[in-house]
């Protein structure tokens, strides 16, 4: 076969998914950093700004309330997903009926749309006819009620349990083939040297799926980053911004008030945010391995 | 004498061992199957509300509904033209499917069998793409999708869940196709096949099994997504599922019955496709996240 045609094939190739994926994810990235430098409202001229957009931004008491928020979605995935679903998959380690159930069961809401959850959860939050407060008036606990997503103090909070319960599956799937990948040789070696229970955990197990648990803390972090649809459809962001993440403040300030070019300044603050995490996240866990 | 004293004062020790290990297994299972339980309650809660009256909804919230109002489906698919969405998001997500699995076999191809230059960096192009967060987007591609006229088409929705999707397959079908042996294409080329045919009759055959991954993972994305929808579609007859839900539950607040039901049928197709291909559909989606 001659080199031209080779050539030309391997041209063709990769022309499609090459246009396709650089125009609707590379492309606007590159155009929001642009965009972010104007005052543009979609129509008519835009005007440069320098920094102007990114100055208002980190002015605006709203961007640092999502920020803190979006650490908070971090934190709650990171000390609630992944240590729950570390402790189920050792527990879920072998194939019987109930363990292939429960697998099956825990990673159910994974296959959810994130606006059915949202729904289902909007109902059991429900201040008047949500099935939690029900619960507390049947269990005599009526002091414990509370108005789980419209109290500005709470509702951050109220909204971490749907997060988990959604995610926790996929983590634990993650963990489990991690777990089967420990060769049979350590499980041997560890018996052995008399490594049981807590201490095998402690220093033969966990280790040999350190590199898992960093991959499971940048999707926590990644993860945390794209929950939009499940705020948006509970609270919208409010009352009051008190549950606006990064990814709401965006819509929020970009498709309500048409200020495209500081709804580019915050989409390029959020790719600039993410690396950062990701890259701090990345530092940190490999910091504790070597020391 | 001494001996058997010793052996009488261990035996018991030795059974309450296995017994409080047995206990500990007991609680342990238990622990188990309520946390499975908690965790299937929020849908079958789902299931067995969408059979409620409004009056049974919210003065018996835990109980089976006493008389099973099927009338509430019905109604929902009338009254909230789900069938139009339903229609809307099957077009949207097969066509961005076939789209998805074509141009990223294809590339896949090249990419694992053939070396040219630029290799490595179209490989990088590919990863770097997939740290940037899915709705920092969202604006650009507004601005971008109002430009060349494709809001509220099929078109806003179908090109960016294949670009996303995009990486992933690629990474997926790639590492595949690498794994496979050349044996069979190289006596397919002797034999005077050309690479089209080569890539059509022998390679998109062979990686079945990563197609399969690949499609149950892309199906479910564009199947769920509400963001890229939300702001590019507003038009009613162009909705799909879950923004057509979402709008739905803003209109019939009070009527509980009817939005659980709509719900409710928003999930049957990924439940299915869930019982039936479970193990594949783990697969698939934790490939995905690693990946993605």
């Amino acid at each position: 076969m001659n080199t031209l045609r080779i050539r030309r094939f391997v041209v063709m190739g990769l022309l499609p998914s090459l246009l396709i994926y650089a125009l609707f994810v590379f492309v606007p990235v590159v155009w929001s950093a642009y965009y972010g430098f104007f005052d543009w409202k979609g129509i008519g001229e835009a005007k440069f700004i320098g920094l102007g957009n990114y100055a208002e931004i980190l002015r605006d008491p709203v961007f640092w309330r999502a920020l803190k928020n979006n650490v908070i979605f971090v934190l709650a995935s990171v000390f609630g997903q992944v240590p729950i679903a570390l402790v189920l998959a050792i527990m879920l380690n072998k194939s019987n009926m109930l363990q292939r159930f429960l697998r099956s069961a825990i990673f159910m809401p994974m296959v959810l749309s994130a606006v059915v959850i949202g729904m289902i959860w909007q109902y059991i939050y429900h201040p008047q006819i949500g099935i939690l407060n029900f619960l507390l008036d049947a269990l005599g606990l009526e002091s414990w009620k509370l108005q789980w997503l419209s109290d500005p103090n709470i509702a951050i909070f109220s909204l971490t349990p749907p997060l988990i319960w959604s995610f926790v599956g996929l983590y634990l799937i993650i963990f489990m083939s991690a777990l089967q990948n420990i060769p049979g040789d350590i499980h041997d070696a560890a018996q052995i040297d008399g490594a049981t229970g807590a201490r095998k955990l402690f220093s033969v197990t966990l280790p040999m799926i350190w590199g898992t648990i960093q991959v499971a803390l940048i999707l926590c972090i990644s993860g945390s980053l794209k929950s939009f649809d499940l705020v948006y459809i509970m609270t919208k962001g409010g009352p009051a911004h008190a549950t606006e993440l990064l990814a709401t403040y965006m819509y929020n300030s970009t498709f309500s008030s048409y200020r495209y070019g500081f709804g580019s300044a915050i989409s390029t603050s959020i790719v600039l945010i993410s690396l950062l995490f990701i890259g701090t996240s990345q530092w940190l866990t490999s910091r504790r391995k070597n020391g | 004498m001494n001996q058997s004293a010793l052996q009488a004062r261990q035996a018991p020790s030795h059974k309450t061992g296995i017994s409080v290990k047995k206990w500990r297994g007991a609680i342990l299972w238990t622990f188990l199957t309520i946390y499975g339980l908690l965790t299937l309650y929020p849908l079958f809660w789902l299931f067995i509300s969408a059979f409620k009256t409004n009056a049974e909804f919210m003065n018996r919230p835990f109980a089976l509904p006493e008389a099973w109002q099927l009338e509430n489906f019905t109604r929902a698919w009338a009254s909230s033209k789900m069938g139009t969405a339903f229609l809307n998001s099957v077009i949207v997500s097969v066509v961005s499917l076939a789209l998805t699995l074509f141009i990223a076999a294809l590339a896949s191809y090249v990419l694992a069998r053939f070396k040219f230059r630029f290799k490595g960096w179209i490989m990088t192009f590919f990863v770097v793409g997939m740290l940037i967060p899915i709705h920092s987007t969202l604006v650009p591609l507004f601005i971008l999708m109002k430009q060349i006229s494709l809001l509220n088409t099929y078109w806003a929705l179908i090109l960016p869940y294949t670009a996303f999707a995009l990486p992933t397959a690629i990474f997926v079908l790639t590492a595949y196709l690498s794994s496979v042996p050349k044996e069979i294409e190289e006596a397919a080329y002797i034999d005077g096949t050309g690479l089209w045919g080569v890539f059509l009759r022998i390679m998109l055959p062979i990686s079945l099994p990563a197609l399969a991954t690949v499609s149950i993972l892309s199906f479910l994305h564009s199947w769920n997504d509400f963001s890229f929808a939300l702001v590019f579609i507003s038009k009613t007859s162009l909705k799909t599922l879950p923004l057509s839900i979402a709008t739905f539950a803003d209109g019939y607040q009070t009527d509980y019955g009817l939005t659980l039901a709509a719900m409710t049928i928003s999930v049957i197709p990924t439940i299915a496709m869930y019982l039936m291909f479970q193990e594949q559909v783990m697969k698939g989606m934790t490939a995905g996240a690693v990946k993605g």
